[in-house]
């Protein structure tokens, strides 16, 4: 009987210890964002849905904020690969299960397109602005005119910009001792790789066993040159990094393919390539396990989503804090220069479900997350969410804490020369099925199931099944429509 | 007004009615629903409307690379997977059976794995599994004294669907184990003491008179086993989500991303009638070869 008390005893010491430290690590108001809260909507209870996990911690940092305008927060965790499935069949089922949606931009098409979504325009333009205006054209375009608008309209507001970028152990790339040693090996001077042919070298030359030596220290364990995203989900936006950058474009204006074009496949064969300086289980590393080697100190650099840097400035997790660099992501040679290209697959977007019975306790629910404690959300280490605003990116004082001034400006420079690479995920109508046609090609060809050529010769086949299925015309049209955005901003050159 | 015969009728019609029903609305009509579907084009993704198509979704699905290799994967995790189950289940139960009082225990400790939830397991074992920090390859590691390194269970394709299948036999033998001890309890005390009189040794007495009465209730435990593993998709989830490559796809699997990822809703149905003319062909084959069993008694 004592010794069960005294656990009961000890597990409420424990969590009066932990309290404590948790509320330290709750992000406060910055107060460097001018809103005002909507009026009280007398106790309103708004549903939230979203993918599980650290990314939907901002509805409790801001419970108190919900609790002042009268709303009740109710929250619905689904997991991450399942975001689509549960929007979707709640949508189709007309279930009204959900006020507030939180889904990936690839599924705007979709979702806006088939009439899931409450347009978001005219509650932008209320007034007064303080408590309506998200501020929009605050917003970096990309994630402004392709996350959030489909055919001219405002249908979401984004929560989190992502887009990938190359992160690199910064103490071993200027340490004296391997500079000279891959010098010596390479005849040219060690720096982060600027092209797809120096990231297979640099690769190589810090991939080492146990009981080899790393700038100056013997290893306990094998070290590795660098790890991609090898599980089966978004294995095909490591391998577009490369495609892009190479000239690939996936349709034309017609979408007609070039997917298995010889660039596509040399794209692919790099990817292929750099598996050889990759830990032996990589083909199931999913974000987990990419970050937690990359921050575990296993691998010498990576591609990467633009929180993993935060994530390695948090020394409860990070055995490398303060030694991470980050840099533009490799590219191809095309006419003589390089052309670097990031894909910015996932991201998170948060639109109003069109049969929600409180739509304007929704927005102001949304507006407060998009907009209102947007910075404060993007500048902790308690959310995977990255930044997607000019003022996240000119207030590196709201890093500070997490990272230290310095590295925080690195960090959001950094992430300024991702977004102008930056390349878009499909997101038109039927994204879910030509990405995955080409995740699985591209997965199996890195298992070595099938060949780089033969794999995207599949792929083209498959895009163009999906194509004719769905209505070639129609698609044609959606996808032309998207052209038209990626100029407007400027991602298609 | 009415004769008593037929008044006995609408009474026995009034109470069966709310069964009737609820068949018709969660069981019949979804299956006739799903038929129909079978034969028509529903692309969820881009519109809602439903057109005709005759067989167009079975010749895709004959003409499906993927659908074949998910059926592969299948049917090598049914075959060899179950009989792995069945070989040490019926092991396990013959064990057990020699055990005296101390049964209970071993038997409610080897039911463990039957009760945890396979959406649990799945994560238990891909930690077990993960190359880097997993205690497997680190036993392995360090029972060879460094000599031997496991591989990448999850990341290896040669590896991925037996890791998969391992998984399953980890859970499920212990159910196969538990029939058979509930059939070897059943065998009359006599037959194997006759036996045993009659010079038969532990083997003998096993093949010759223990097997075949153990016969029915192993078909049924395979009946079981099988269906269950046609339909595994929570570890496939959860370990590899079908990859690397396609090596673990199964056709639950597939059958899941087609209706769910790819909202593809003529294609899902038809497939899955696929599966269902399958399980019942198998079924029948099974409930066949039971039925003759249980006539022909020992031999």
């Amino acid at each position: 009987m004592f010794r069960v008390k005294g656990f009961f005893m000890l597990l409420a010491a424990l969590a009066l210890l932990a309290v404590p430290v948790l509320a330290q690590e709750m992000p406060t108001h910055l107060g460097v964002v001018d809103y005002e809260l909507c009026d009280n909507f007398g106790g309103v209870t708004v549903t939230v849905v979203g993918d599980a996990g650290h990314n939907l911690a901002p509805y409790e940092f801001w419970k108190d904020d919900f609790a002042a305008m009268g709303i009740n927060i109710e929250i619905v965790e689904v997991p991450f690969a399942d975001v689509y499935q549960v929007l979707k069949t709640e949508f189709v089922a007309g279930s009204g299960a959900f006020d507030v949606v939180t889904f990936y931009p690839s599924y705007i098409g979709d979702f806006a397109g088939n009439g899931y979504l409450l347009p978001l325009d005219d509650f932008i333009a209320r007034e007064p602005a303080a408590v309506w205006d998200p501020n929009m054209d605050d917003v970096l375009a990309p994630f402004r005119e392709l996350y959030n608008k489909w055919a001219g309209q405002t249908y979401a507001l984004t929560i989190d910009g992502d887009v990938l970028v190359l992160m690199y152990r910064a103490d071993l790339f200027e340490n004296a001792e391997e500079q000279a040693a891959f010098q010596a090996q390479y005849g040219r001077e060690l720096r982060p790789p600027e092209t797809w042919d120096e990231w297979l070298e640099v690769a190589e030359f810090f991939t080492r066993p146990a009981g080899a030596t790393l700038a100056g220290e013997t290893l306990t364990q094998p070290f590795y040159g660098t790890a991609e995203f090898g599980r089966r989900g978004f294995s095909y936006a490591w391998y577009l990094n490369r495609a892009a950058s190479n000239g690939v474009t996936l349709f034309d204006e017609q979408m007609n393919t070039d997917i298995n074009s010889p660039q596509a496949v040399a794209a692919l064969q790099n990817m292929i390539d750099t598996l050889k300086f990759a830990p032996p289980d990589v083909l199931n590393f999913g974000y987990d396990e990419l970050r937690d080697a990359f921050i575990g100190g296993q691998l010498a650099m990576v591609v990467q989503w633009t929180d993993v840097p935060k994530k390695a400035a948090d020394p409860s997790i990070s055995q490398i804090v303060g030694k991470v660099g980050v840099g533009r992501v490799p590219g191809f040679v095309v006419d003589g220069e390089v052309a670097h290209r990031s894909m910015m697959p996932v991201g998170r977007v948060v639109g109003i479900a069109a049969d929600s019975d409180v739509p304007e306790a929704a927005y102001c629910v949304a507006k407060h997350i998009a907009y209102n404690t947007s910075l404060e959300n993007v500048s902790t280490s308690l959310t995977g969410l990255d930044p997607y605003r000019t003022l996240h990116l000119t207030n590196p004082e709201a890093f500070a804490p997490l990272m230290g001034l310095e590295n925080a400006q690195a960090y959001l420079e950094g992430l300024q020369v991702a977004l102008a690479d930056g390349y878009p995920d499909l997101f038109i109508p039927g994204a879910a099925q030509y990405q995955d046609a080409l995740d699985i090609q591209v997965n199996r060809a890195l298992a070595g199931e099938t060949s780089a050529q033969e794999a995207l010769d599949a792929v083209a086949a498959a895009w163009n099944e999906i194509t004719d299925r769905l209505g070639r015309d129609t698609q044609v049209a959606f996808w032309q429509q998207a052209l038209e955005s990626y100029r407007a901003v400027g991602l298609i050159r | 007004m009415f004769s008593s015969g037929v008044k006995q009728r609408w009474v026995a019609f009034v109470f069966v009615l709310p069964v009737l029903v609820l068949l018709l609305s969660v069981s019949i009509y979804p299956l006739l629903r799903t038929l129909g579907l079978a034969f028509s084009s529903l692309e969820l993704t881009v519109s809602p409307v439903e057109t005709f198509i005759g067989l167009d979704n079975f010749a895709k699905a004959f003409s499906d690379a993927r659908f074949w290799n998910a059926m592969g994967n299948t049917l090598t995790l049914v075959t060899v997977g179950v009989a792995i189950q069945l070989v040490l289940g019926t092991a396990l139960a013959l064990l057990l059976s020699e055990i005296g009082f101390t049964r209970v225990v071993w038997l409610t400790a080897l039911l463990l794995p039957v009760m945890i939830a396979p959406v649990v397991s799945g994560f238990q074992f891909r930690v077990i599994y993960n190359d880097t920090f997993g205690p497997l390859n680190y036993l392995i590691k360090t029972l060879s004294g460094g000599l031997v390194t496991g591989p990448p269970w999850l990341a290896d394709t040669r590896t991925a669907l037996f890791t998969i299948m391992m998984t399953d036999v980890w859970q499920w033998t212990p159910f196969m184990m538990l029939l058979v001890l509930a059939g070897l309890e059943s065998i009359p005390l006599e037959l194997t003491e006759a036996a045993e009189v009659d010079g038969a040794g532990y083997w003998g007495t096993f093949w010759r008179i223990k097997l075949p009465l153990l016969l029915p209730v192993i078909v049924i435990g395979l009946l079981i086993r099988v269906m269950d593993t046609f339909k595994t998709f929570d570890l496939v989830f959860l370990l590899t989500g079908g990859g690397p490559g396609s090596s673990t796809e199964t056709i639950a699997f597939y059958t899941y991303l087609n209706g769910f990822r790819f909202f593809s809703m003529g294609y899902t149905a038809a497939i899955a009638f696929i599966q269902l003319i399958i399980i019942i062909v198998i079924a029948r084959v099974f409930l066949v070869v039971q039925k003759r069993m249980r006539g022909g008694g020992i031999q």
